[in-house]
């Protein structure tokens, strides 16, 4: 009696889940068929938010994909070791080397926060680690071939490019700077799960592991792509420009919003260019601030911070993050502006 | 131990390749222009291309020892994650209409400034017309088309400070993606009144005169045309 009901929970078990998609596949078809009666094309204002909506993720996905193929080859097939060149360098060398390390590796903000962390366990000073944790997902290959794709065609195209990969480098070895005082110890939140997360590693095929992992970051990254050109596409619908066009003037306020909205939408560096090309009533400097400050620091990453490091490593690379930034874009704004 | 199918990997698998399918759609059907610039498209079949790879590797991945549990929460993401799918392929195509322009910087603000030497050479374009006043030089290269006859497509935009024979033709230019889409115009002027709408696609025919700052068409013949295959200009 007892064997047959806990076949049956499990076999319920199993099916739960197969139910609970049937129902979303189920009310996407019932979408579909209410979006074609109400036709929301008909009125201009839905027809114009769906436009710039859906534009905005058709340009910025394949990118997302594209960072997730390779942080995704760099975790699975890539030996660890292949960093520790950097912990055998003289310490007032590690920043620069770090940041440059960055330059070289298309890891997003998400994937170079854990790569980071191991490279401070492995023995790199924390400040270079953190150098490298910041400067990778600004100015790595990926992120810099689609602020080309963004910013090609217009006459900001190489001091929107250059801009952010200097200032990004600047930004990051700053910070590290300010993170060097602190030691390994004070750094580092001890991992329970660190030997869980290796002994997974050898239990699965490695290119069942890579399309897991390169899944797994797609959705993660793509959800907030989705509502950073949400609500980029509900600026352009429903601002005016009699109410953006202020803000965008103001020096100082102009590149606080930019940072503040980068903040908000935790939009992956590696699309997020097209989302700052868009708000084309801001100057350089500001949309330079949202490219440069919101790969830094984020509400996704605010979590992951605090969760890796700590409330007070936090508040440390933010305050560090945008003031460096804020001087940076201005002085930009003084010689480009 | 036995493999089963992961139904958090199946659902991945399926949402990926939901997306590979708009993006299969959008290069047949060549509607990828509606979002995209022609310097961009490129974008859509590279998508295409790494979206099916993607989604038939996590598929191929998705029978595994241990199948991950699947959440409600996580299935109804997964789920909003393909409404810009199912908008896509549901709804008929558009582009942006009059509702965009007052809700778009010009093409001046975005600082494209067209090269003088091309604005004397060759035909006037638009893109000439709305970029040159940013420069002295541009200015001046107008200044020499005075006169000339010009034909342009674009839609019908009338303000409700527009006199009743005057409408300003305009323009979308794109660049990277619609959202970055700045507006390009020239007041047209000896237009039969209340013949056309806001929204209408025209040809206008006529003489181009710069008058200061105001970029004039003096037209001889204004004719309803169909949307073009590409609606936006490409500085």
């Amino acid at each position: 009696m007892s064997t047959g009901s806990t076949i049956e929970r499990r076999t319920a078990e199993q099916i739960a889940p197969w139910r609970v998609l049937a129902t979303v596949l189920g009310a996407l078809v019932l979408l579909a068929v209410a979006l074609r009666l109400v036709d929301p094309v008909r009125f201009a204002w839905s027809s114009n938010f769906l436009l710039v909506f859906n534009a905005l993720l058709i340009e910025a996905t394949p990118f997302i994909l594209l960072g997730a193929l390779v942080s995704s080859a760099i975790e699975v097939f890539m030996s660890p070791r292949a960093f520790e060149v950097l912990g055998r360098m003289p310490r007032r060398l590690q920043l620069p080397a770090a940041a440059l390390a960055g330059v070289a590796f298309p890891v997003c903000e998400c994937g170079s926060v854990p790569v980071a962390r191991r490279l401070a366990a492995r023995g790199l000073a924390p400040g270079a680690a953190i150098t490298f944790m910041l400067a990778a997902p600004v100015a790595n290959p990926i992120v810099i071939a689609s602020t080309f794709v963004a910013y090609k065609g217009q006459s900001i195209l190489w001091t929107m490019v250059l801009g952010r990969i200097l200032l990004g480098l600047i930004v990051a070895m700053c910070a590290g700077w300010v993170v060097s005082l602190q030691t390994k110890g004070q750094l580092l939140r001890p991992r329970p799960d660190d030997t869980l997360e290796a002994n997974r590693e050898h239990s699965e095929r490695r290119w069942r592991e890579y399309f897991g992992h390169v899944g797994n970051d797609f959705v993660f990254m793509e959800r907030f792509l989705i509502l950073g050109a949400a609500v980029a596409a509900a600026v352009q619908t429903f601002a005016p420009q009699s109410f953006i066009n202020p803000v965008a003037i103001t020096p100082v306020v102009s590149q606080l919003a930019m940072m503040g909205l980068a903040f908000l939408l935790s939009l992956c560096s590696e699309s997020d260019a097209f989302v700052a090309a868009s708000f084309v009533q801001f100057g350089v400097s500001s949309q330079l601030a949202f490219l440069v400050f919101g790969p830094m620091v984020d509400t996704k990453l605010s979590a992951l911070y605090i969760g890796t490091y700590g409330g007070a490593f936090f508040r440390t690379i933010l305050i560090t993050v945008a003031a460096v930034t804020l001087v940076g874009t201005l002085w930009i704004e003084v010689l480009f502006g | 131990m036995k493999e089963r199918w992961s139904p958090a990997r199946v659902a991945t698998g399926v949402m990926m390749t939901a997306w590979a399918a708009l993006f299969w759609f959008l290069v047949l059907s060549g509607r990828e222009l509606l979002y995209v610039s022609t310097r961009t498209k490129w974008v859509v079949p590279t998508g295409a291309v790494i979206l099916t790879t993607a989604a038939l590797g996590r598929l191929w991945s998705a029978r595994t020892e241990e199948p991950e549990p699947t959440g409600k929460r996580e299935a109804w993401i997964l789920g909003l994650m393909m409404v810009p799918v199912v908008t896509v392929l549901v709804l008929p195509p558009a582009s942006l209409g009059t509702y965009a322009v007052s809700r778009r910087s010009s093409f001046l603000r975005a600082g494209l400034a067209a090269n003088p030497a091309d604005i004397t050479s060759g035909p006037l374009t638009l893109i000439d017309i709305a970029s040159s006043p940013v420069t002295a030089l541009g200015q001046k290269a107008l200044q020499q088309k005075a006169g000339d006859k010009v034909s342009f497509v674009g839609i019908v935009a009338i303000y409700p400070d527009t006199s009743a024979d005057e409408f300003y033709l305009t323009r979308f230019v794109v660049t990277c993606c619609v959202a970055d889409a700045t507006v390009a115009q020239v007041r047209v002027v000896g237009v039969t009144p209340g013949r056309f709408k806001n929204g209408d696609w025209v040809q206008v025919d006529g003489d181009f005169y710069p008058l200061g700052d105001e970029m004039l068409v003096a037209a001889s013949s204004v004719k309803t045309v169909p949307q073009p295959h590409n609606p936006y200009l490409t500085p």
